[in-house]
């Protein structure tokens, strides 16, 4: 079936070619078996369906030791090539294998046991998990209060996050593991893997240096309040005031309009000591009152820590 | 999106609603300043397909001033569509029938004539005195400047004020005023 | 002699009409009804985008232009100084902003668009044109003028 099929599309490419090529553009006709016969393959084409999705290692050109020597050049890291193989095998992968050749060796006595992989990968995730989680601690915790911080924390490490990034590094081919296509986790669990896999052969600097370049850079153009957000957000303000320094802090209304209709809008300042902190819009004098605490977190909390740091 | 991101944009595209006084205002003046608030376009956010228009309240429709002889020349047509159905209306006329009507047709059709135009029309209040129900008059917060400064006619003159006023000559006592 | 009206005359156009009319119902594709499907009342429709096409690629530089300077002037009116003297001031200033990009300042960067028309204000006023300093009364703009 697969033989028939790359023949249909082998054909249906040289026969567009000769109708697409711009040096055959001039040619008077297009022969009249052309049309019928592109529309007999294509109906040939989708009555077999979709092709099925195959692993980038089934194909023919596939050399996995380039793929792996380009990986680490690519990214301008130095990799031990005994290391990295290995944090790209999962535990899963190296079961797999072992069943097949148990399999194998009850099926065929004579032949030679073929080499399996014994190590996974499984330490190095561990290890690169350690690295990520005290990289992040160190670095966010010198930008952001604990709260957002934490919060900015849980939001690198889920695994959508590690996936996208592991993804984006073009990992999802180098990986050896059970299921295909790649799951997320797995995608996660492999950059984790990596991290450890560099450690281990260039060093703990360039680790963190890598998870700067590549994990801590996914923040850039986000903004804040998407992550993280407090539930009661005036309340959390007036909680956090004091400490800030900011006495008697008080809403007041400064503007509205449209007050009797459903697209009421209020315009909310809080003030303290005389003095606007923050301004906050919003449906409801309530929701204003909210948004308002929220501009007054983002300037006084979230900036003045950055100045605040840079200063120490 | 974030909620500060959120009430930026309800804020940015909030109804403003605005008072006019038409007391002595020409109508067709004033239908080309009322015209822009209507549509939105006094914002710099605006755009043919975004609905960024403000209210506007108009308040003392009948006090309204034409220029020149217009309330005696000036002629609004209207056909019922049947045959012999055109009837030609004078201004002063109409103005009797109903006090904001002349208003409303100048701002009508100082817009063009699209799709848009009805729906930019139903955010016009017209009144014909100053008496406002109070649900619209809660949501006012901005007042437009009058084109034009309103008079004070002579007879609101105190009599003291009229006596007060610095006069370059008195008549003499026989003269005769008729 | 060669006779270039031959071939008018000849009845087929040649074995490759598929081909041909392919290329108008391709361009007829996101049509809806007949108007995609039948050769005949495709080629009517597609004649008739195409000329839109060529009418509008004009009218839309022109469109663009108009709502460019809708939004300047309203940009100019809250900080109360009119669209000419607006230009005339930022040109005399030897701020080549175009259109496009004050129309966008005054959308986007409300307080960029201010400073401009604070330079363009005060080199009216340096130059003696007529403007209404009401709504301002303090210009926040330093010019060589004023440090002689």
């Amino acid at each position: 079936m697969s033989i028939f099929l790359r023949n249909v599309n082998v054909l249906s490419r040289q026969l567009l070619k000769t109708i697409h090529n711009p040096r055959t553009a001039d040619i008077k006709h297009i022969k009249r078996w052309v049309a019928p016969t592109l529309k007999e393959l294509k109906r040939r084409r989708d009555k077999i369906g979709p092709e099925p999705l195959r692993k980038r290692s089934e194909f023919l050109e596939w050399n996995y030791d380039a793929e792996i020597y380009a990986f680490g050049k690519r990214l301008g890291e130095e990799f031990d090539d005994e290391i990295l193989r290995k944090s790209l095998i999962h535990r899963s992968y190296v079961i797999q294998q072992e069943l097949k050749q148990e399999r194998e060796e009850t099926t065929t006595t004579t032949s030679a046991p073929t080499e399996i992989a014994k190590e996974d990968n499984s330490h190095l995730i561990e290890a690169g998990k350690e690295i990520i989680k005290n990289y992040l601690n160190k670095a966010l915790q010198n930008q952001y209060p604990e709260e957002p911080a934490e919060a900015l924390h849980k939001y690198l490490t889920a695994d959508d996050m590690l996936s996208h990034v592991a993804k984006h590094l073009g990992l999802t081919d180098l990986i050896l593991s059970e299921d295909f296509p790649v799951e997320n986790s797995t995608l996660a669990r492999t950059f984790e893997a990596v991290i450890g896999a560099l450690n281990e052969s260039s060093g703990l600097e360039r680790a963190e240096l890598f998870l700067k370049d590549f994990l801590l850079t996914q923040l850039s153009d986000k903004d804040i309040f998407d992550i993280w957000e407090p539930e009661k957000p005036y309340e959390y303000f007036i909680g956090i005031a004091k400490e800030l320094g900011y006495k008697d802090v008080e809403p007041r209304l400064c503007n509205e309009s449209a007050t009797n209709t459903i697209l009421a809008n209020y315009q909310v300042g809080l003030y303290s000591n005389k003095k606007l902190i923050g301004l906050g819009y919003g449906e409801t004098i309530e929701n204003a009152k909210d948004t308002a605490a929220l501009d007054a977190i983002q300037k006084i909390k979230l900036q003045n820590f950055n100045k605040k740091q840079a200063l120490q | 999106m974030s909620a500060l991101k959120r009430v930026q944009q309800w804020a940015t595209f909030a109804r403003i609603w605005h008072i006019y006084d038409a007391t002595w205002q020409n109508p067709f003046e004033s239908a080309a300043l009322l015209k822009k608030y209507l549509m939105g376009l006094h914002k710099p956010i605006y755009h043919p397909l975004a609905d960024c228009g403000d209210h506007v309240v108009v308040i003392n429709c009948s006090e309204i001033a034409l220029p020149g002889d217009e309330w005696k020349k000036r002629v609004y047509f209207h056909h019922t569509g049947y045959p012999g159905g055109a009837s030609w209306t004078l201004a002063w006329e109409l103005h009797k029938k109903n006090p904001t009507l002349i208003l409303k047709k100048a701002i009508y059709h100082n817009m063009r004539g699209n799709l848009q135009r009805r729906y930019t029309m139903e955010r016009l209040h017209l009144f014909p005195n100053e008496s406002v129900p109070d649900e619209v008059m809660k949501n006012i917060s901005n007042q437009i400047r009058q084109i034009r400064p309103v008079p004070k006619r002579l007879d609101h003159y105190t009599e003291d004020e009229v006596k007060e006023f610095p006069k370059l000559i008195d008549y003499p006592k026989d003269y005769i005023i008729r | 002699m060669v006779f270039t009206t031959v071939a008018n005359f000849v009845r087929s156009r040649g074995p490759d009409e598929f081909w041909r009319k392919r290329k108008i119902l391709k361009l007829a594709a996101h049509y809806i009804g007949r108007r995609r499907n039948c050769y005949s009342i495709a080629i009517k429709n597609v004649h008739r985008a195409l000329v839109y096409a060529t009418k509008h690629r004009q009218l839309r530089k022109e469109n663009m232009r108009q709502l460019h300077e809708t939004r300047i002037i309203a940009g100019c009116e809250q900080h109360g100084i009119s669209y000419k003297n607006f230009t005339n001031g930022l040109m005399k200033s030897n701020v080549l902003l175009n259109r496009k990009s004050l129309a966008d300042l005054a959308a986007w960067e409300p307080f960029t668009f201010k400073a401009l028309t604070d330079i363009a204000r005060q080199k009216c006023v340096e130059d003696g044109v007529n403007i209404d300093l009401s709504p301002q009364k303090s210009v926040d703009v330093i010019t060589k003028g004023m440090l002689k």
